[in-house]
């Protein structure tokens, strides 16, 4: 899936790229990425979106 | 150009800041120096540059919540992830010609924690640069 921009919010103690944790932000992030940045706590995906990893291990 | 107190370095690990938990950074940038001397009349030695290795080599505090540097960097460790680090001598303003940024794609061989009774858990974490396009310096 590409060309879709998700909505994320900064969830974990640092910042994230240039966005201070509580802001929320739009981007399309290399999966591989989004899932470790999913993983250690960093960001958190809102608007209902599932990862990306995780939607291609469902199709 | 000025002189300079290091005091409002960034560093970013796999897009996230991890800036207030690092407090050291050195670049290594070397080439194997590869001996064609020849015999000559004066006998010294002629040399080539061979291959060129570059690391970056960070001092971090030990620092375990989520997002921080063990979340960070022991995944990139384990799973022989490749990542992108990012450094510039100062995080309140952008790249620039006098604000320049080194960054490229590096991995984690080696991950070594530690601590030691009654002292600041720091310890230091050596990124590689692992492909052709190697570490370079950025003014944009």
């Amino acid at each position: 899936m590409t060309g879709n921009k998700t909505t994320y919010k900064v969830t974990g103690a640092v910042p994230f790229d240039v966005y201070q944790p509580g802001e929320t932000f739009e981007a399309e992030l290399d999966p591989e990425l989004e899932e470790r940045a999913l993983e250690r706590g960093s960001i958190e995906i809102v608007g209902g979106r599932t990862s990306k990893k995780k939607e291609e291990g469902n199709a | 150009m000025p002189k300079r107190v290091a005091l409002k370095d960034s560093f970013m690990v796999d897009t996230s800041d991890l800036s207030n938990l690092a407090r050291a950074v050195n670049a290594d940038f070397s080439d194997e120096q590869v001996d064609v001397s020849g015999f000559s009349a004066t006998g010294v030695n002629e040399y080539l540059p061979g291959p060129r290795t570059q690391t970056v080599t960070v001092t971090f505090y030990g620092s375990y919540g989520a997002s921080e540097v063990h979340a960070v960097l022991y995944p990139l460790y384990k799973n022989r992830s490749t990542t992108v680090i990012k450094w510039r001598t100062d995080q309140t303003t952008p790249v620039s010609a006098t604000n320049p940024e080194l960054r490229g794609n590096a991995k984690l061989f080696s991950y070594g924690p530690g601590a030691t009774r009654g002292d600041v858990d720091t310890f230091d974490v050596t990124f590689t640069a692992f492909d052709a396009a190697g570490l370079d310096w950025f003014t944009t």
